[in-house]
């Protein structure tokens, strides 16, 4: 059911209030929720919905630009879904399906963050996806470094990160390409392996608004705790390098099952797969930690793994 | 840039000292316990991937976390600050030098990058040509394609975030390129040296200089 139409800003307020909200508030107490909530408000302050596009993040790029031209100021935190897409693409040129039934988009977002906290923002599509999925009945659902989100070691969602430049006044944004399999159950044969979508694990469709509804409140609280986190480092006195145990980071580590996989990396590892390593670990900024076969260890911050 | 270089006064100063001098410094606050002295050999980090350590040169704890340092570098400890030993030290604090022998091909380097208008890695990352960049080198080689400020020249990968990097600087040729696409970069290292387009002949006669040179009275 492509109910996307339905989902407005108002819409979304009213489940961050009634749902997401109240889930955080125990564990995190009234005032630091509030304070994260309030940053992380501005997330879906405008959505955008089209019937189709060729590629979201192309969009984006001519929403900020029309804007620009128009003398207008862009809104950060815009969302632009399309209940289909028709060239869309994966990093390395790779072919995403992203067919009617899906939740496809692109979330765009002005550089406000501190240089030390960038390699953080990567990891929250994941964890947010993860966490709705597993809201929705799927227990199983995981996270392979850095964003990919697996069920049975089949890829239910994707997630990129682009920087763009604007073409006027040369505000730097954040592009999160998100393409979430959720009622598509069909996909091209050399996909078939890999691939698969809530539907196809419930072995039912879901209501497409309402899970898009989780994943953007949960966004939206991890962006606000991304912001909520440099604000407590700044009031520390922001020196040097962050060397806390990020808790973004931390609750990564508890949805994802990298650490201790024996994997092959490589920066495109379909491509061009360099090595094989046991993944010890993650660094404080998110950096896999490898162990080869001969004790040597490896950080990489750039790449992706395949297990 | 000038036309006029002095070759005999580079050339000598390397003649006479030809090494390169490392300074390592706190890499973050703690208490420091040295693990070389004056004088130790010292390996640089090794192995395919970059995998295999170096000498580990200082421990640093802080908050009962010892972490130890390596060596990126090869070459001879010539000096360490040993009254810093067991005490506490802010992050950034001289700690030691190594004194790193420099090979032909590295000098070359070291008096291009003085000449040449360099490039830097804005964040430890790895580094990519532009599309647009790439398959303009790919059709007529590097020393063949012009950049001028405002190019979008680069992509910078780090954490499945790909961002676009602009040059900015006085217009040229891409003379030197110092990534090697899938390898990390450290923040600050040189990415790209890039020539104004009239000066190629003067780094073509430093490069053909230098390598007789040494040749000569190696």
């Amino acid at each position: 059911m492509d109910n996307l139409s339905q989902l407005i800003p108002a819409v979304l307020n009213d489940h961050v209030s009634a749902v997401e909200f109240p889930a955080r508030l125990q564990a995190h107490g009234e005032q630091k929720a509030e304070a994260i909530a309030r940053y992380g408000a501005f997330i879906g302050s405008e959505i955008r919905i089209y019937p189709s596009l060729g590629r979201a993040m192309d969009q984006a790029r001519a929403h900020i630009a029309g804007c620009e031209q128009n003398g207008r100021s862009v809104a950060s935190g815009s969302l632009i879904l399309a209940s289909r897409l028709d060239s869309s693409k994966g990093r390395f040129q790779r072919s995403w399906h992203a067919p009617l039934g899906g939740l496809w988009g692109c979330l765009l977002l002005a550089d406000t963050f501190l240089p030390t906290f960038r390699n953080i923002l990567p990891l929250i599509p994941g964890i947010a996806c993860c966490e709705a999925l597993r809201q929705e009945g799927v227990p199983d659902a995981t996270i392979r470094w850095v964003n990919d989100v697996l069920v049975n070691r089949k890829k239910q969602a994707g997630f990129l990160v682009e920087g763009f430049v604007s073409p006027i006044h040369h505000e730097q944004y954040h592009l999160l390409g998100f393409g979430l399999n959720v009622n598509n159950e069909a996909f091209p044969v050399e996909l078939q392996e890999d691939a698969t979508s809530l539907s196809t694990i419930l072995g039912e469709s879901v209501n497409l608004c309402s899970f898009a509804m989780s994943f953007f409140a949960k966004i939206r609280w991890y962006i606000g705790l991304l912001f909520y986190e440099e604000a407590q480092w700044l009031e520390r006195g922001g020196h040097g390098e962050y060397t806390d145990n990020h808790p973004i980071l931390t609750r990564w580590l508890e949805l994802s099952d990298t650490i201790g996989q024996r994997v092959s990396f490589g920066y495109d590892v379909v491509q061009n797969p360099q090595y094989e390593a046991l993944v010890t670990g993650v660094t404080n900024d998110g950096g896999l930690i490898l162990e080869h076969d001969d004790g040597g260890v490896s950080i990489e911050h750039s790449g992706e793994v395949r297990y | 840039m000038s036309e006029e270089i002095d070759f005999d006064e580079i050339l000598g100063k390397y003649h006479s000292d030809p090494f390169e001098y490392v300074d390592i410094f706190a890499e973050h606050t703690g208490t420091v316990r040295f693990l070389v002295e004056v004088g130790n050999d010292v390996e640089a980090v090794s192995g395919e991937w970059k995998h295999i350590p170096g000498t580990a040169l200082y421990e640093i704890t802080r908050e009962r976390n010892p972490k130890k340092n390596t060596a990126t570098t090869n070459g001879v400890v010539s000096e360490v600050y040993s009254g810093l030993e067991g005490r506490f030290v802010e992050a950034g604090e001289k700690l030691l030098t190594i004194r790193h022998p420099l090979k032909k091909k590295e000098i070359i380097e070291r008096i291009l990058q003085e000449v040449l208008i360099i490039f830097p890695a804005p964040e430890r990352a790895k580094y990519f040509f532009a599309p647009d960049v790439q398959s303009r080198i790919e059709k007529k080689g590097a020393r063949e394609v012009s950049v001028k400020n405002g190019d979008e020249i680069i992509i910078m990968s780090l954490m499945k975030r790909d961002t676009p990097v602009y040059y900015s600087g006085d217009p040229g040729v891409i003379h030197s390129v110092y990534f090697q696409p899938g390898v990390s970069v450290d923040q600050g290292a040189p990415l790209l040296g890039v020539c104004p387009a009239d000066k190629l002949p003067l780094i073509k006669k430093i490069i053909t200089r230098v390598k007789a040179d040494w040749d000569k009275s190696s």
